[in-house]
C-alpha cells in the first residue's frame, strides 16, 4: 500500500522491505512499505509494539540498510550512499532524538551539543555559540548547560537531545518515541517543542510513538501492523 | 572538545578502573624496562668480559710453582721469543724474592703462627734468606722467627700483587712507577707499611739499597698487603737474578686467538715452561653470564607481552562496554575514523601514564632485579671456579708466590657487582614501544565495533 501527501516531498519510501536472519528462518520486519512526506510536515508512526516502527526509523536514518526497496531523502537515495557518503548523510541531513536521550554521560549538556557540530566541521567558537543559542532555545538554562546527563531530569536530557538534534540544522529529524520515557506532562512539553521547531524551522520531523493523542496532533499519521503499512490518518 | 581532548578526558572516566589498569601496565611495563635494562647491562658485560678474560696466557717455569718445585727460571730471551709471536699485545715479566732479616730492615706484618713455624721446620729450619733467634740448625729455636717478606719485580706493578684480583688493588697514596725501569723505588702493602710505621716518600734498607716507598696498596686481604713490589730490572739487578724471569702473562689481541697463540708459545718454549691458558675460565664466566642474559631475554618477552595483551585486553573490555555510546556517535555523524582516534587517545593517554610509572618503576628496579640474576646464576659457578683455577688467597706460607695464573675471583665478583645504567635511549625505545603497543590495541578493538552498524550496536542494549 502506497501512502502519498500533498506538497514537496521530503522523504519518499518505496517497497521498503526489511528482514532478519533468525534460528527459525528469515523474520520480516517492513514488508513493501511506500509512503511520501512532504517539506516541513510533522509525521507520526504509530504501531504496537513489534511492528516495525524502529527498524523503519533506522533505515530513514541510515543505520541501517533494507533488504529490498528504496529511501529517497531530499532527492537523494539512500541506497546509492556510500558508507562514507552515508555519515556525511547522518550528520548533516538528518537529527535523531532517541526515547532514553543517548546523550554521551561524560560530557556536558553544551558539549553533547557541539557533538555534530564537530563531526560536521565547524569550528569550536561557532559550535559553542550554537549549542547554548540551542539550549536556551529548548528551555535549558545557563546553569543546566554545564551538567552532565546524569544530573538532568529525563525532560530536562530529551531537551539536550533535541537540542543536539537541530545542531546541524537538519532537514529531517527523526524521533524514536520521544516522549515514552517522560510523564504526561513532559511528554506534551517535548511533543509542542519539536511542533514548534518544525514551524519555525521548516523542518520535516517523523516521530515513531505508541502514544496516540500525540500521534493525533501530528500533520499526518502512519499506521504499522506487523510490518505493513495498513493506512494514514490524512494529512493536515 | 575534540577526539582527542575527548579521548583524555574518557581515559579518566572511572577513576577507579584508570588507577587498576596504570598500575597491572605500570607494573609490566616496569618490569619489561628492568628486563631490558638487565639484558643490556649483561651483554656489555659480556663484551667487556670477552674483551677481558680469554686473551691472557700463564707462563710459568717447568716444575715451579711459587717457591715449591724445582726447575730452573726463565730467561729474558726466551721471553723475547714469545714477544715475538703474533696475536701479542703485550707481557707483564715479574721476578720474585723474599726478604729476609739478613736483607732488610723491616719486617713482616704477618705473624708466623703455629703453621708458618711448623712450614718452616719442614723445609728445613730456614736459609739466609729467613730470620730466627736461635744458631743451631739442628734443633733452631723459632720462639722470635719472622716470615720473610715478598717482594715481587714486575713490569706491572699493581697487577702483580699476589693473592689479589686487579680490580681488588687500590692505590691507597703516592704512584705507580714505570716497572719496566730500573730504579730503587717499591709499593708496599698497607699492611707492612703500618707495621713498619712507613708512608709514601719513606725510605726502608733492601739488599744493602736505600729503597724509597713511592706508593702504598691496598690488596684487600692481609696476604696481599704484606707484600712489596718493585720494578722488574731493580729485583733483578738486587737479588742477582739479571735476565730471570719467575712468572709472565702473556696479553693478546682476542679471545678467538687464544688456542692457537697458546701453542705457539709451547713450541716457542718447549718443555722449559708450564703454559696454561684461562679458557676455560672464560668459557664459564661467559656461559653464566649467557645464562643471565637468556633469562633476562625471556622475561623481558614475558613482560612486554603481557604489557600488550593488558593493553589489548582493556581496550576490548573498555570498547565493549561502549559499544552503545559508538553507536550513539555513528548515528550522530561520527565517522570510524574519527570513533578509532578517540578510543586510540584513550588508550595512548593510560599507556604513557602507565609508561611514565613504569620507568621509574623499571629504573629502580633494573640494577636489583641484575643483580639478583647475576647472584642466583653465579653461585654455583663461584662455589666451582675459585678452589681449582688461579692462585689461592690467604696465608701462603713464606710468602711469595707467582702469579702464574689469571685469578677469576674479580671476573665473577665483577658479574655479581652488575649495575644496570638507566639509557635515555633504551628508555626512549621502551617507551615509544608501549605507545606503540597501545595504538595498535586500541585501534584494533576500536576498528572491530566502529563497523558495527550504530542501528545493531543500539538494538542490542
Amino acid at each position: 500500500m502506497t501512502v502519498a501527501t500533498k506538497g514537496q516531498a521530503m522523504l519518499t519510501v518505496t517497497n521498503l522491505t526489511r528482514s532478519f536472519a533468525s534460528g527459525d528462518g528469515l523474520v520480516t520486519a517492513l514488508k513493501d512499505v511506500s509512503f511520501e512526506i512532504p517539506e516541513g510536515k510533522f509525521a507520526s508512526i504509530v504501531g504496537r509494539s513489534g511492528s516495525g516502527k524502529s527498524t523503519l526509523l533506522s533505515l530513514l536514518g541510515g543505520l541501517d540498510k533494507p533488504t529490498s526497496g528504496n529511501i529517497i531523502v531530499d532527492g537523494k537515495s539512500l541506497a546509492q550512499l556510500r558508507d562514507h557518503a552515508l555519515i556525511a548523510y547522518r550528520c548533516s541531513t538528518i537529527g535523531f532524538v532517541f526515547q532514553n536521550y543517548n546523550l554521551i554521560p561524560n560530557l556536558t549538556a553544551l558539549e553533547n551539543v557541539m557533538l555534530p557540530m564537530e563531526f560536521n566541521g565547524h569550528v569550536p567558537h561557532e559550535r559553542a555559540a550554537r549549542s547554548k543559542q540551542l539550549l536556551d532555545q529548548v528551555g535549558l538554562d545557563g546553569a543546566k548547560q554545564q551538567r552532565k546527563p546524569g544530573r538532568l531530569s529525563g525532560g530536562e536530557q530529551q531537551r539536550v537531545a533535541i537540542a543536539r538534534a537541530l545542531a546541524n540544522k537538519p532537514k529531517l529529524i527523526l524521533a524514536d518515541e520521544p516522549t515514552g520515557n517522560l510523564d504526561e506532562q513532559t511528554g506534551k512539553m517535548i511533543f509542542d517543542l519539536l511542533h514548534s521547531l518544525s514551524r519555525s524551522e521548516n523542518t520535516t520531523i517523523v516521530a515513531v510513538t505508541h502514544d496516540l493523542s500525540i500521534a493525533g496532533r501530528t500533520d499526518v499519521t502512519f499506521r504499522l501492523s506487523d510490518g505493513q503499512l495498513v493506512t494514514d490518518k490524512s494529512t493536515k | 572538545m575534540n577526539a582527542f581532548s575527548r579521548g583524555i578526558r574518557n581515559a579518566f572516566r572511572n577513576t577507579i578502573r584508570t588507577v587498576a589498569i596504570v598500575g597491572m601496565l605500570s607494573l609490566s611495563i616496569g618490569l619489561s624496562l628492568s628486563m631490558l635494562l638487565a639484558h643490556q647491562a649483561i651483554g656489555q658485560k659480556i663484551t667487556s668480559v670477552q674483551k677481558n678474560i680469554g686473551n691472557t696466557i700463564s707462563i710459568a717455569p717447568a716444575g715451579i710453582r711459587g717457591f715449591d718445585g724445582g726447575g730452573t727460571p726463565l730467561t729474558s730471551d726466551a721471553i723475547k721469543k714469545v714477544k715475538s709471536l703474533t696475536h701479542i699485545t703485550s707481557i707483564d715479566q715479574s721476578v720474585n724474592d723474599r726478604l729476609g732479616s739478613d736483607t732488610t730492615n723491616i719486617q713482616s706484618s704477618i705473624d708466623a703462627g703455629s703453621f708458618g713455624r711448623r712450614q718452616f721446620r719442614n723445609e728445613g729450619g730456614g736459609g739466609g734468606d729467613v730470620a730466627f733467634g736461635g744458631e743451631s740448625r739442628q734443633a733452631p729455636d723459632l720462639t722470635n722467627f719472622t716470615l720473610p717478606i715478598p717482594v715481587t719485580g714486575s713490569t706491572n706493578p699493581l697487577g702483580s700483587v699476589s693473592g689479589s684480583s686487579d680490580s681488588s688493588v687500590t692505590l691507597v697514596s703516592g704512584n705507580v712507577f714505570d716497572g719496566s725501569k730500573d730504579a730503587d723505588v717499591a709499593l708496599m702493602g698497607k699492611g707492612i707499611a703500618d707495621k713498619n710505621s712507613l708512608k709514601t716518600g719513606s725510605t726502608f734498607a733492601a739488599y744493602g739499597t736505600t729503597i724509597t716507598v713511592s706508593g702504598i696498596f691496598d690488596g684487600g686481604n692481609t696476604f696481599s698487603n704484606n707484600q712489596i713490589i718493585m720494578p722488574l730490572p731493580t729485583i733483578q739487578r738486587l737479588s742477582s737474578q739479571s735476565n730471570t724471569i719467575t712468572s709472565a702473562i702473556v696479553h693478546i689481541d682476542s679471545a678467538v686467538n687464544l688456542g692457537s697463540t697458546t701453542n705457539a708459545i709451547k713450541n716457542a718454549l718447549g718443555s722449559t715452561a708450564d703454559i696454561t691458558n684461562d679458557a676455560d675460565t672464560a668459557k664459564a664466566t661467559l656461559g653464566s653470564l649467557q645464562n643471565i642474559q637468556n633469562v633476562s631475554l625471556f622475561s623481558l618477552i614475558g613482560a612486554a607481552g603481557t604489557a600488550a595483551v593488558i593493553i589489548l585486553l582493556t581496550m576490548v573490555m573498555i570498547v565493549r562496554e561502549r559499544r552503545r555510546e559508538i553507536g550513539i556517535l555513528k548515528a550522530i555523524g561520527a565517522s570510524n575514523v574519527r570513533v578509532m582516534l578517540q578510543f586510540t587517545v584513550e588508550s595512548i593517554t593510560l599507556t604513557v601514564l602507565a609508561a611514565a610509572i613504569g620507568i621509574i618503576i623499571g629504573s629502580l628496579a633494573a640494577t636489583p632485579v641484575t643483580k639478583l640474576l647475576a647472584n642466583n646464576s653465579t653461585s654455583d659457578t663461584t662455589a666451582s671456579q675459585t678452589a681449582p683455577v688461579g692462585e689461592r688467597p690467604g696465608p701462603r706460607l713464606m710468602g711469595g708466590g707467582f702469579r702464574t695464573h689469571f685469578n677469576n675471583n674479580g671476573a665473577i665478583r665483577g658479574i655479581k657487582n652488575l649495575r644496570a645504567n638507566v639509557d635515555a635511549s633504551i628508555l626512549g625505545y621502551g617507551f615509544g614501544s608501549a605507545i606503540l603497543i597501545a595504538a595498535i590495541g586500541s585501534t584494533a578493538a576500536a576498528g572491530l565495533i566502529a563497523k558495527v552498524r550504530p542501528s545493531e550496536v543500539m538494538r542490542a542494549e
